[in-house]
């Protein structure tokens, strides 16, 4: 099966894979990259009210081929 | 007719309990041959993992030592990937793991799967399983496996004529529910990195229990995809995980092996305390139990 590389921002540390994993096709590797970003969420809330997590998904030849983020948003609505 | 089942997850690779020969990722062992990191079954060291893991109940007496040896007598190996005990089917046996690593895992409808336990050297796969009939969930190899295949009958004799190893049989089902009730708090609160760290200092302690690791390392055969499954992250966030960890110094993956430069450093990270594994006191740094 052919490989793929999956690139991850969870706000703090950007990560680039060096090892890649397989998928059938990209439209596979595309359900995996966006089904970290919930696991990258859960492991890291923000401080303050924003974090935007992000995987970009990357072939063997290096060519990107997809992208996807999370935006975890929050605001008061009441004065504190 | 059984219905066809779909292993896919997401991603369509469907590399859960199936039965076929390993293949993919150059990583399985291409012939039935020695179980990965497992002493040959020639030179399988005497006491055998069966007798070392049992001795830890603090209830078997050196003359108990021949029976379960003589238990062991004609394992047979059995490809990776293979269904010992398939899901919603009466077990026709009961098996004992002598060599490489089998899973417990439970299957959903969708194709969904959960890696319930691990099965090392020296575990039972449902040592009671005639009990409740049906199984509730498959036991399957992760990688080549030595198996003995005792009937029912053979065991019920075992635990009727010999209460002492009856007795250490019930305490490593009761230690197996300690490692489920450990998993199942990891996989709910534990942040994915220190649960990653918490699973391979039990599996570094475990197979060292069973004279099958050393001080500092072990072997780790499981796919990125299969501790996925086990962890119940998705395999990207595995990659990751395995990355940071390494960056860290904390612990590395690599050729299907653990290596933990520091194992005192990681279990402080995670919080790992091993004594839900009731371990004897002065078993491979364990805890200290009072016997």
């Amino acid at each position: 099966m052919p490989r793929y590389f999956f690139d991850t921002n969870d706000g703090d540390m950007l990560d680039e894979d060096d090892v890649g994993l397989e998928f059938a096709d990209p439209e596979a590797a595309r359900r995996g990259a966006i089904a970290a970003l919930p696991d990258m969420a859960r492991d890291r809330l923000p401080d303050g009210d924003r974090r935007d997590y992000s995987v970009r998904v990357r072939d063997e030849a290096g060519t990107v081929l997809y992208s996807a983020s999370l935006a975890l948003t929050g605001e008061w609505h009441v004065r504190r | 007719m059984p219905r066809r089942r779909s292993w896919r997850r997401c991603g369509g690779r469907g590399s859960g309990p199936a039965e076929r020969r390993a293949s993919g990722n150059g990583s399985r062992c291409d012939t039935l041959g020695t179980p990965p990191g497992i002493l040959p079954l020639d030179r399988m060291a005497t006491p055998n993992p069966l007798i070392l893991k049992l001795q830890q109940s603090g209830i078997l007496l050196d003359e108990d030592h021949p029976i379960l040896a003589g238990l062991c007598d004609s394992p047979r190996t059995v490809p990776a990937d293979t269904i010992l005990i398939r899901q919603d089917e009466k077990p026709s046996g009961v098996h004992l793991i002598l060599g490489g690593f089998a899973c417990r895992s439970k299957l959903l409808p969708g194709g969904e799967w959960q890696i319930l336990s691990l099965l090392l050297p020296g575990d039972f796969c449902d040592i009671h399983s005639a009990a409740l009939g049906r199984s509730d969930h498959f036991t399957t190899t992760l990688t080549d496996c030595a198996v003995v295949r005792l009937s029912h009958e053979a065991v019920d004799e075992l635990t009727l004529t010999d209460t002492r190893i009856a007795r250490a049989l019930w305490w490593s089902r009761l230690v197996d529910e300690r490692i489920l009730r450990a998993w199942l708090t990891s996989m709910g609160q534990r942040r994915a990195d220190e649960w990653m760290a918490h699973f391979c200092c039990e599996l570094l302690l475990r197979l060292q229990v069973v004279g099958c690791a050393e001080a500092d390392a072990c072997e780790m055969p499981l796919t990125q995809d299969q501790l996925g499954h086990l962890l119940g992250i998705t395999d990207v966030h595995v990659s990751r995980m395995l990355r940071e960890l390494r960056v860290r110094d904390l612990l590395q993956i690599k050729n299907r092996r653990l290596t933990v430069p520091d194992v005192e450093r990681l279990r402080a990270f995670c919080g790992f305390d091993p004594d839900y594994l009731h371990l004897m006191a002065g078993s491979p740094a364990a805890g200290a139990r009072v016997a």
